[in-house]
């Protein structure tokens, strides 16, 4: 098993598994096995596309060779790319349109719950889905949510939207005074002593988004609304 | 039935023990049957500040423990004999008694009197565990200070989660001069933040330390922090008492500007 009849590259998209075409089928088998079986921990469950090249290899050749990597690691065959194409190109399209939002997190993002009461200091709220909270969140709760989150109340403590890294995720308060907001992989904390100097909390109703890698709050209008997406 | 009330801050330093040590006397002044006991195991001085330190022989641990009966370790106030105190051991910690036993405790006390008042110990361990246990009402201590006010908010989480809901407010220590000038937060800034409502607002009066000092507490007496304790002790037992107005200015100019009106 010490020969190379079979090689994995890998670039940023995919894997290209190279055959090599002389040794007969049951080799090939073999040792394709073995190498994903040892490479398991370094891709771990990732999703990935994947195409063959070096050997011509029939539909039942190649489905055979698929449930093989399936059993012999985690990595996700999310489509096979053919030979000959733009293979990153193609790679990328077809994983991209997969991430970052996979199929039952969109459905999560649609969805809600809601939340009655004031969130105190120590108490955390986290949720698959949107949050809509009547109610204060006072500094030192925090909310997080893979979706939106919108308070009809004071806003105070620390909230955490898109949590799977959704940069498109909002933040909307009634009054919007937060100690720390995230969204996706921004985060911004609240000016120095904001909080204290201030007598009385802003009573806009303001929403909290990213763009082009800042997060803005702005007072709710049309135009704002406009520009958001769910 | 009685009703077991918790007073409690989180936060340490804000007058647990002091206002305790107010609404007990005041209660008693009223003509009620209260007990208070000092939850705060190892760091005793409920008794301290009711002046009767010099009387305790076994206390709170020793009942829990059985080395005593109830009665002999219960101390009658020098005041007013429908006022008792059950002190707290000095000599142990926390963990040297548990929820279950506080219940136990202080279901044993329930037949004897009208109102059973826990002075809580500053934190969320052990010790505010206990004094939580078997509490039917709380009443939350804070300053107008944003540390304070932290605390107590954290504090009403706690005491939600634990099934108490009868929560009120007693701010304490209010200096309306500073708060005129937006220097300090006001009985509404604060009620603003927790969301809960007002049973009393107490003013920062030196009669309190004095009162304090000499373990005599002031409640009902007619210095504006005693006064305010007492109408505290009436909303307790259900009566509508107006908020009194704590703006009294004592300052020389004051004095000096009554003189030319």
């Amino acid at each position: 098993m010490s020969n190379q009849s079979v090689i994995i590259k890998s670039n940023r998209y995919g894997l290209v598994v190279l055959l090599d075409d002389q040794p007969d089928w049951d080799t090939i088998k073999n040792e394709v096995a073995e190498k994903f079986r040892s490479s398991d921990k370094f891709f771990g469950d990732a999703q990935m596309a994947l195409s063959f090249q070096g050997r011509k290899l029939s539909a039942e050749e190649e489905a055979e060779l698929l449930k093989i990597i399936g059993e012999s690691c985690r990595i996700q065959i999310v489509c096979v790319v053919e030979e000959n194409t733009a293979e990153e190109q193609a790679m990328k399209a077809a994983v991209e349109s997969r991430r970052p939002v996979e199929q039952h997190d969109l459905a999560n993002l649609q969805d809600g719950r809601f939340y009655k009461g004031t969130l105190r200091s120590g108490q955390v709220l986290e949720s698959e889905t949107s949050i809509i909270i009547l109610g204060d969140v006072n500094p030192g709760a925090r909310v997080v949510s893979k979706g939106n989150i919108i308070v009809l109340g004071a806003l105070k403590g620390n909230v955490f939207v898109g949590a799977a890294g959704n940069e498109s995720a909002f933040v909307a308060a009634l009054s919007m005074a937060p100690m720390q907001i995230r969204i996706g992989d921004v985060i911004a904390r609240s000016s120095d002593g904001a909080a204290r100097r201030k007598k009385k909390a802003d009573e806009t109703p303001k929403i909290a988004f990213v763009e082009n890698g800042n997060i803005y709050i702005e007072p709710i209008t049309k135009d704002v609304l406009n520009d958001i997406n769910v | 039935m009685s009703e077991v009330i918790v007073i409690t801050s989180g936060k340490g330093g804000v007058g647990k023990t002091t206002s305790t040590a107010n609404i007990g006397t005041g209660l008693a002044k009223l003509g009620k049957s209260v007990v208070m006991i000092d939850t705060d195991i190892g760091l005793r001085n409920l008794d301290v500040v009711m002046g009767l330190e010099n009387r305790i022989v076994y206390n709170l641990v020793d009942v829990v423990e059985g080395n005593c009966r109830m009665k002999q370790a219960l101390i009658k106030d020098k005041r007013y004999p429908n006022l008792s105190l059950l002190p707290s051991a000095q000599t142990r910690d926390k963990t040297a008694v548990t929820p279950e036993q506080m219940v136990k405790l202080i279901d044993e006390l329930k037949p004897e009197f009208d109102y059973i008042l826990l002075d809580c110990p500053a934190g969320i361990e052990q010790g505010f565990k206990n004094a939580i246990a078997a509490a039917d009402r709380a009443l939350i201590v804070t300053t107008p200070e944003v540390s304070a006010i932290r605390d107590a908010d954290r504090i009403i989480g706690l005491l939600e989660a634990n099934d108490i809901h009868k929560i009120n407010l007693i701010v304490n220590r209010l200096r309306m001069d500073m708060v005129k000038r937006g220097d300090m937060m006001s009985i509404e800034d604060v009620i603003d933040i927790l969301a809960i409502d007002l049973i009393g607002a107490v003013p920062d009066d030196e009669h309190i330390v004095i009162a304090t000092n000499q373990g005599e507490p002031l409640a009902g007496d007619s210095s504006l922090a005693g006064t305010a304790y007492m109408n505290i002790c009436k909303r307790i037992m259900g009566e509508e008492v107006p908020l009194m107005n704590l703006d009294v200015n004592n300052g020389f100019f004051a004095k000096l500007s009554k003189l030319f009106k």
